[in-house]
């Protein structure tokens, strides 16, 4: 009996899945490891403890479940989070921590290229939007504001390059991680000089770029022993969450669907054989394999905002208990009328990405008249969040039409969330519960590679039949309404959004 | 009450409680000049105001106290008020002497607490940097019932004065933590955690004194860290320990054993074995391997 593990290195922690070669799963375990905010705008994680970390639960799902029951492991693939920057010496080691793809550190670089010409040029060429998340202004931060790690730097590294050159001795990036540094030449598949430049490296001190089915080399002698595995195993790269979540929600490429995360941030994304174009830079292009993109636009304001608003106004009979917490305020929405009565949310508590890719954006509750109760809060708070996904999604419509949506991520397949999604885009909505897409997605690429489906377009079909969301016109058509002052707000209050921000910052008092 | 002061070597009734140095209560009528100047000490210090609004330097950092707060002032604290002048209210106040050892603050023989609880309290205590703690009226009653237990010396006074002592400092030591960590926000309460821990690697921390930190039982706080890391606390320290480890394995200037020793393993055996249970390799080999041009 042959199995396929499956290694997602997430924002929040690693998790790793067992597959047998039909795609059921035999076990699955997950391991945190910290984000750190040493200082405003700073989002970072030590790159030993997620290495650390990944052996530790790798080890027990193998010792635990596969190696008792006698399973064969046919290959272990990987796929990470996007944008993230380990600086190394020629030794290997890391040069200070991990950078993830939330620092904010390179704003003001952001900001300057985005509205330059060549930033326009750079975006076309590498589908990276400018901005703080990108590889590319964090290098070219860390060359202006570090010299000392900047000048013993041998080569930059993502979390995922770094934790297999630990395993395997062997330095690469895949397509798809490499297409979200904003280096890559998507359309040639090559490092761009003119990225490079910017930000003051050389292709040599970036890994070997690789497609995504490739062998990543073998396991070290100490690691074949801890963890008893043939010398032999098939160490996939592999490629990245956002690439995964899309196929493992059963997307094919050209297929007029669009799959949408609402984790704590989210995603929409759609597959294509060419990148969308943007005069206004608002989506992203991802490499999947040749000829394959994933394109879309990300938001930073997800469940996580959800999360807030429970937080501050959740009841917490017990402590800590922010799942049933959350679950209290959703039985509450059920008697609220949709629209919320007109209260409308604008959810940009972290600033926004997709589409207004304002970082100065701010959040807001408007219309409130006399007769809003704490319920309406609680709805409007729900109805804003995923308005911002639609928007997102309202967009990439003008450049690709979606018949149906497929929907994933802990805070989307709340069964009263899907339904919302399905009314305010008036489309059916596809939503595997207790489903981990970007495992799934994983597990995919590597039965491909195993030959088990001739191709990923082949694979896609063969994901689970899903629970069925069909939209309501009567309700869309309120939202719809509701939605165009959304929309409008959005836009009109951006002089007003900076005006609040400066002056947050300009009153800021220092975390004690 | 009537304003008193007791002192320890000074006042009768103190005799029998060397680990009480001064109790004390004030009521100040009209400002004077140079009433309260500046003082360290060895002891633990904690004032709770009853009336009135002060305005009190603790570690050189301005504080607001109002009626119901405490002010909680740690082993060789600078304390005091601005130019010395005391405002008009009134406080009680109890000084007790506790030891500052190796990273904790212990109560000594006189407590009835169990040596791992004992241990928790006082690495709380240890790491605490809040000298305000709001809105805690619990801790006024037991300065006032421990008065008067001192003075009515009824049947079995001096056992009841320590329990009060000791009931002192475990509700400090929850009020602090309830202080520090709200009840909403594992998340955050966690990464504090983590952040703490890895000041004090070398520390042997229990998963007693963990939970204590953040204000949980241990129970709960075992359960709330596997759900949330998948791992549990002991494993989840193990691996931060590893990960440091691994980080000072990689720099030729520090000795296996110290590096053992500085991530709290309690010797290069014990470091060497876990380490290659993991990793497949000893830590010497890990570090050979890692120095050589790859």
């Amino acid at each position: 009996m042959e199995c396929i593990i499956t290694i997602e290195l997430g924002t929040n922690g690693i998790r790793v899945f067992a597959y047998d070669l039909r795609g059921g799963i035999i076990a699955s375990m997950k391991g945190h490891y910290t984000t750190f905010h040493t200082e405003p705008d700073h989002s970072e994680q030590d790159p030993e403890q997620i290495f650390i970390t990944t052996l530790f639960v790798l080890k027990n799902i193998l010792n635990e479940h596969i190696h008792p029951k006698k399973y064969k492991v046919a290959s272990i693939c990987f796929c990470a989070s996007m944008h993230s920057v380990l600086a190394v010496d020629k030794h290997g080691n890391p040069i200070g921590n991990a950078i993830t793809w939330a620092d904010n550190r390179a704003k003001k670089e952001a900001q300057e290229l985005r509205h330059s010409l060549p930033g326009k040029k750079l975006y076309e060429i590498t589908g990276t939007p400018i901005h703080p998340m990108s590889p590319l202004l964090k290098i070219a931060w860390i060359g202006h504001h570090d010299a000392k790690r900047f000048n013993n730097t041998s080569k930059y590294l993502s979390i995922k390059s770094y934790v297999i050159h630990q395993l395997t001795g062997e330095y690469m990036i895949d397509y798809s991680i490499a297409s979200a540094t904003g280096m890559l030449n998507i359309h040639t598949i090559r490092w761009e000089d003119d990225a490079l430049d910017y930000a003051g490296i050389t292709a040599d001190q970036l890994a070997t770029l690789v497609p995504v089915f490739t062998k990543a080399g073998k396991l070290k002698k100490a690691y074949q022993q801890s963890l008893r595995l043939p010398a032999d195993t098939k160490i996939l790269i592999g490629s990245s969450d956002g690439c995964m979540a899309t196929l493992g929600d059963g997307i094919k490429k050209g297929e007029p669907k669009a799959s949408i995360t609402i984790e704590d941030s989210g995603a929409v994304r759609v597959m294509g054989p060419t990148v969308l174009k943007d005069e206004q830079m608002r989506f992203f292009n991802y490499l999947l394999v040749d000829n394959c993109y994933v394109s879309g636009g990300p938001t930073n304001n997800g469940g996580n905002i959800f999360e807030w608003f429970t937080r501050q106004f959740g009841e917490f009979t017990n402590p800590f208990d922010i799942e049933s917490s959350m679950q209290q305020l959703l039985e509450e929405v059920v008697n609220v009328p949709i629209g919320s009565d007109g209260l409308l949310f604008l959810p940009y508590l972290l600033g926004e990405r997709a589409p207004i890719w304002n970082a100065n954006a701010r959040g807001a509750y408007f219309g409130l008249n006399i007769k809003h109760e704490r319920r309406h809060f609680i709805r409007a708070t729900i109805e804003g969040i995923l308005y911002e996904i639609y928007s997102i999604g309202k967009t990439l419509s003008e450049q690709r039409s979606t018949n149906s949506l497929s929907l994933n991520g802990s805070f989307g397949t709340i069964p009263f969330c899907s339904q919302l999604v399905a009314d305010i885009f008036s489309k059916p909505v596809e939503v595997r519960q207790h489903f981990h897409s970007v495992s799934y997605g994983a597990y995919l690429l590597s039965a491909t590679e195993m030959g088990i489906y001739p191709s990923l377009d082949d694979a896609a079909p063969a994901v689970d039949a899903p629970d069925i969301f069909k939209p309501t016109a009567a309700h869309h058509a309120i939202y719809a309404d509701y939605f165009g002052i959304f929309e409008k707000l959005s836009n009109k209050l951006s002089d007003e959004f900076e005006a609040i921000g400066n002056l947050q910052q300009k009153y800021a008092h220092p975390i004690k | 009450m009537n304003q008193f002061v007791l002192q320890h070597g000074k006042s009768a009734e103190m005799l029998h409680f060397p680990h009480i140095l001064e109790l004390g209560m004030k009521k100040n009528g009209f400002i004077q000049q140079n009433t309260f100047p500046t003082t360290a000490m060895v002891g633990l210090r904690i004032y709770h105001i009853i009336e009135g609004r002060f305005e009190w330097r603790i570690n050189h950092q301005l504080y607001v106290f109002y009626p119901g707060d405490v002010a909680l002032i740690m082993p060789h604290t600078p304390f005091g008020c601005d130019n010395d002048v005391l405002k008009i209210g009134s406080f009680s106040w109890i000084h007790l002497a506790l030891k500052k050892q190796d990273g904790y603050i212990l109560p000594g023989k006189w407590s009835g607490l169990s040596e791992v609880e004992a241990a928790a309290i006082g690495k709380i205590l240890y790491l605490n940097n809040q000298p305000i703690l709001s809105r805690f009226e619990e801790a006024g009653r037991i300065i006032k019932c421990i008065y008067t237990e001192l003075s009515e010396m009824e049947v079995a006074y001096q056992a009841r004065v320590n329990h009060q002592v000791d009931e002192l400092l475990i509700q400090i030591t929850r009020k602090m933590t309830r202080q520090t960590h709200s009840t909403r926000d594992f998340p955050k309460t966690f990464t504090q955690l983590e952040v703490l821990l890895r000041q004090d690697l070398a520390h042997q921390w229990t998963v007693e004194e963990m939970a204590g930190l953040v204000g949980m039982g241990t129970t709960l706080f075992t359960e709330k860290v596997k759900s949330y890391s998948g791992f549990s606390p002991i494993n989840y320290l193990i691996n931060i320990r590893i990960s440091e480890a691994i980080k000072l394995l990689k720099r030729a200037d520090i000795s296996v054993t110290d590096i053992a020793l500085d991530t709290g393993f309690y010797s290069s055996q014990h470091f060497s074995t876990t380490f290659k249970k993991l990793t497949g390799y000893r830590p010497s080999e890990f570090r050979k391997n890692h120095l050589r041009n790859i």
